[in-house]
């Protein structure tokens, strides 16, 4: 860990010498750099575009460097500018509120694409990438209405790739067993595990026994809760996986590995040769990117008619024929 | 939610009061003794941080959870005594130390979290619940209240013993002297600002103790800023029960009932009250606490003001 | 009730161990208002260094690429002076209630006060000529915050509430309010994502200089400095709140509303916070979001006590924190060391600067 981390600063030796000379000297290599707000160290989102970043720097071959700015908005534009002032090529924003900065910073640096996370913006080379999380929740939904009593889900904060998501789970349930219950809890704050779990455990002893988190960092609570309540909660993996936690309660688990999508579309904006011609989005049918998977170790398993039943609905998403975020 | 039924909810209430209180009982009782001896120190809620980190990182380190506990309270007692080099040696202003004690806090325990921790995000294992005998079994309260794990029976525990101290023993009659008349301890021949230094560590490793269950015994896992307060509402539950241990630990399950309450009303989609103004409940809790306990002659005489030798 | 009325200033400045003025004196205060400032930060940047070298970085490249980075061109230095210019004015008004031993922690939250108060007047109202309009959303930014902070000071007065901790609630309070206030009345329509309806662009306050974010913000920010200086030395009522900060005892004997002097002292650090909220919605944001300061409201309070409050050190010290600040992005960019850093760092000069000042203390009472 301690080598990994003087590597890291072998290289920011070496980009520090970069900024004071000036930009001239660096528009040799490939530069990838990434914004996030809060910290990369806690699983979840951000763990999530880190974790791109490393697979970038691996497949690529790219210097990569990441600041973990405080949640301020004034501040996300000078850090765009530092970027891209020091010549990096793709500055990757992970978060809607990155995108007004960088369509303000895109202006003078003409050279840089500016990529942001949960935004649907595509305007020069500001370029939204969007995780359709409410498609693979559209599932979970759908298990939960064929399988379940009613369900909670547990959010961090009322942000759109949260309320997309719950929404996707609601229109899946809601649509396999109308009148299906569905609680729902936001925590407000995307680390405050201890919360997330008591939400999870009052959940529980007021009869739901289907819990979906998307609340970062704080996920964990609700996995140790449901853990903690026995099998005959359940539960599904969301973004990373949890089956470590509460392998016998996790149903199935849907992993985003946004590494694959952001190098497929960095490649491409390196070599040039598929350049996004509007703002990106992976659903269920980017299987390298957004993958929904069964846990056959769960105490109570998926059956196979239901998995057959989610087979016929996952193709009819990916198809257009069913719109997960309808309502 | 047709499950759901009023004994239920007060049993789950109660437990996750119990469990939600449990940190704030331990700083709270701590910060009685520091203040009892004459001393505010605000920089508890830092100190419950580098608690909760420093367990988390020696449990990491080592997977033992008791060497965890014990390096949280050992880092505690550390912060403690820099914080009474401060206060009591220098005597430099208590209030002004205890906020750089919590940027402190939050500062170091975020660098080195994120210094550390990047590559491993990896939880630590999790202290087990105890499940006292035939009590666990009772309908209803059983799990509320005999199924919790060891940090939180012993938070009952400490506010008894700390309450035998303070008021039974003549260590805790002089600390409490110290408070209240320090030039009387000093002409008994007793050092006030080793009575001072006591308490300040005192305190201070309890408030760790009660940072460290955060990470040990609640959640596996350390997380940037966990504390979110807590360290403050204990400064307020020390005011609200009149700087006795037994009531701070009442005063903090009120606290840790409106916290769960909050939750379990979110829980309640037709109620349809923003989930906010439910959030906010704790915090305007602790303001009218403070409203209604408004007593001056409860609080220790000299509290905030450093000693002079004559 | 102790309202009589305030006499005018005393002479003599009121130091508890500056009453004689013997030169020995004068020069010791000298050597504190300038040396310990300096001396403090030097010690803490050495905590900092050794910090960053006990975890294997290299200190000194690592706090070149901070000054270096932040000083490289034109347009950092302004980007720098944008977090100065809330860091002055929140440290200058932490300086007043800090004077009057007002412990406001509450900075932070009377900052969102301003900021939410800014937003509704510069989005909800309708017709004013634009200059107008700006003055009074600054004005309405600094009701706000001051309105915020004397809850602090009424619930002390009236119900000896400690405001260090009523302070601290309140800025929980405020923030999950903009949080609502984001999420649902003050939303943008049509936007998913919670944020407010922008402010239109006549109201943005005008740039210093061209093709940089520089506002005239940073102006204000100066001037209040030397207002509050005046208003503090210089003004009968600045005079009766240093007087209640040093002995309220005596202040009440000397016929001073001890009252009215603590919720004068913490409203206007309130004002001071909450205009600093409005100028920043006025001149960077543009618009509400649910967070909208990076703990602005408690580097402040190590702005004025390096400052030893005193409002013009708070503009070298408001300076110096946001180098640190500014530069602690460059130096995660460029060296992977966490942001963070800056809190320790933050906390260090605190510390220093207490020890300081009580050492200077004593050797200043030992001259007497």
């Amino acid at each position: 860990m301690i080598v990994n981390r003087r590597q890291i600063l072998a290289a920011g030796g070496a980009l520090a010498t970069a900024t004071l000379i000036g930009r001239a000297h660096a528009a040799a290599e490939f530069k990838m750099g990434l914004l996030v707000t809060g910290s990369v160290a806690e699983n979840g989102w951000n763990r999530l575009a880190y974790d791109a970043l490393m697979t970038v720097k691996k497949k690529l071959g790219a210097k990569v460097s990441y600041v973990e700015l405080q949640q301020d908005p004034a501040s996300f534009e000078s850090a765009f500018r530092d970027y891209a002032s020091q010549g990096y090529q793709v500055i990757l924003g992970n978060g809607f509120e990155f995108q007004d900065a960088a369509v303000t910073v895109a202006k003078d640096y003409p050279d840089s694409y500016f990529l942001i996370s949960s935004s649907s913006i595509h305007q020069g080379k500001v370029i939204g990438i969007n995780l359709d999380s409410s498609q693979p929740f559209y599932l979970m939904g759908v298990i939960a209405a064929k399988m379940g009593k009613s369900a909670g889900l547990i959010g961090g904060m009322q942000i759109p790739p949260i309320s997309q998501a719950f929404g996707g789970f609601r229109n899946g349930a809601l649509t396999t067993k109308p009148g299906f219950g569905i609680g729902r809890v936001y925590i407000g704050s995307f680390e405050n595990e201890v919360a997330a779990k008591e939400a999870a455990i009052s959940m529980i002893k007021q009869g739901v026994d289907f819990i979906v988190p998307d609340a970062d960092a704080a996920s964990l609570g609700v996995y140790l809760a449901v853990h903690e309540a026995g099998p005959q909660i359940k539960t599904f993996s969301v973004y990373t996986d949890y089956s470590k936690v509460a392998g016998k309660n996790i149903l199935g688990t849907y992993i985003a590995d946004y590494g694959a999508g952001i190098v497929r579309v960095v490649t491409g904006i390196k070599n040039g040769t598929s350049i996004p011609h509007s703002n990106v989005t992976f659903g269920l049918g980017d299987p390298d990117v957004i993958r929904f998977t069964y846990n056959d170790n769960a105490a109570t398993p998926v059956p196979q008619d239901v998995r057959k039943y989610v087979d016929e609905v996952k193709s009819k998403i990916i198809a257009g024929q069913i719109k997960t975020m309808a309502g | 939610m047709e499950h759901f039924n009023l004994l239920v909810f007060l049993a789950v209430t109660l437990a996750a009061a119990w469990q939600t209180a449990t940190p704030i009982i331990y700083a709270a009782v701590g910060e009685i003794f520091t203040e009892r001896a004459g001393v505010l120190n605000i920089g508890i809620e830092g100190t419950m941080l580098i608690g909760a980190f420093v367990g988390f990182a020696t449990t990491d380190l080592t997977g033992s959870l008791a060497l965890g506990f014990t390096a949280a309270i050992a880092a505690g007692m550390l912060t403690g005594l820099l914080f009474a080099c401060f206060t009591v040696t220098i005597k430099a202003n208590q209030v002004v130390v205890g906020v750089a004690l919590n940027l402190l806090g939050l500062g170091l325990t975020s660098f080195l979290f994120r210094t550390y921790f990047v590559h491993t995000g990896s939880g630590v294992p999790n202290m087990p619940a105890v499940h006292i005998p035939i009590l666990s079994g009772l309908p209803f309260f059983g799990v509320a209240l005999f199924q919790q794990n060891i940090i939180v029976y012993l938070s009952l525990a400490v506010a008894f013993l700390a309450r035998f101290v303070l008021f039974s023993t003549s260590f805790g009659l002089t600390l409490r002297a110290t408070g209240d008349h320090p030039e009387a301890v000093a002409i008994t021949g007793r050092s006030v600002v080793l009575y001072r230094y006591g308490a300040i560590m005192i305190g201070s490793s309890l408030a760790a103790l009660g940072g460290a269950f955060l990470t040990l015994a609640d959640v596996n896992q350390f997380v940037e800023g966990m504390t979110d307060g807590r360290g403050f509402i204990a400064l307020a539950v020390v005011v609200f029960s009149r700087w006795s241990p037994v009531g701070a630990f009442f005063v903090s399950l009120i606290f840790g009932l409106f916290y769960a309450l909050q939750l379990e009303l979110q829980a309640q989609p037709s109620l349809g009250i923003p989930y906010q103004a439910l959030q906010a409940m704790p915090y305007i809790l602790t303001i009218l606490a403070l409203v209604f306990v408004h007593n001056k002659q409860d609080a220790p005489r000299t509290l905030g003001v450093p000693y002079n030798k004559a | 009730m102790d309202d009589i009325d305030i006499r005018p200033p005393a002479p003599a400045k009121l130091y508890l161990y500056d009453i004689s003025t013997s030169i020995r004196i004068r020069s010791l205060q000298r050597l504190r208002a300038i040396g310990f400032p300096i001396a403090a930060v030097l010690v803490a940047l050495c905590a900092g260094a050794a910090l960053l070298a006990i975890n294997g970085f290299n200190a000194l490249d690592v706090f070149t690429v901070m000054i270096g980075g932040v000083f490289r061109n034109i347009h950092s230095i302004t980007e720098m002076l944008l977090i100065a210019t809330p860091l002055i004015l929140i440290g200058v008004g932490l300086c007043v209630a800090f004077r009057c031993s007002m412990w406001n922690i509450g900075a932070e939250g009377q900052y969102y006060a301003g900021a939410v108060a800014a937003t509704f007047f510069g989005v909800h109202l309708n017709g004013l000529p634009a200059p107008l309009h700006i003055v009074l959303i600054l004005a309405a930014g600094s009701i706000a915050g001051a309105a915020w902070a004397a809850i602090a000071g009424l619930l002390k007065i009236y119900f000896n509430a400690s405001e260090i901790v009523t302070t601290i609630m309140l800025n929980y309070i405020a923030t999950i309010a903009t949080s609502y206030l984001v999420t649902g009345p003050m939303m943008e329509a049509g936007v998913t994502y919670p944020q407010s309806t922008e402010l239109p662009h006549a109201l943005r306050l005008p740039i210093l200089l061209p093709h940089t974010r520089l506002h005239i913000g940073i102006l204000i920010a100066i001037a209040l400095a030397v207002i509050v200086q005046a208003f503090l030395f210089r003004s009968s009522a600045g005079y009766a709140l240093r007087v209640v900060g040093i002995n309220p005892h005596a202040a009440r004997y000397a016929g001073i509303s001890v009252r009215r002097s603590v919720v004068l002292a913490i409203s206007i650090s309130g004002a001071l916070a909450g205009l600093a909220g409005a100028i920043q919605i006025a001149g960077v944001d543009f618009r509400l979001y649910q967070n909208i300061s990076p703990g602005y409201g408690f580097t402040g309070i190590a702005v004025a006590l390096l400052a030893y409050n005193r409002p013009i050190g708070a503009i070298f010290s408001g300076i110096l924190f946001a180098v640190l600040s500014a530069g602690s992005v460059l130096m995660q960019m460029n060296s992977q060391v966490p942001q963070v850093l800056v809190f320790v760092i933050e906390g260090m000069v605190i510390l220093s600067v207490v020890a300081f000042g009580a050492l200077g203390m004593r050797a200043g009472r030992s001259a007497v």
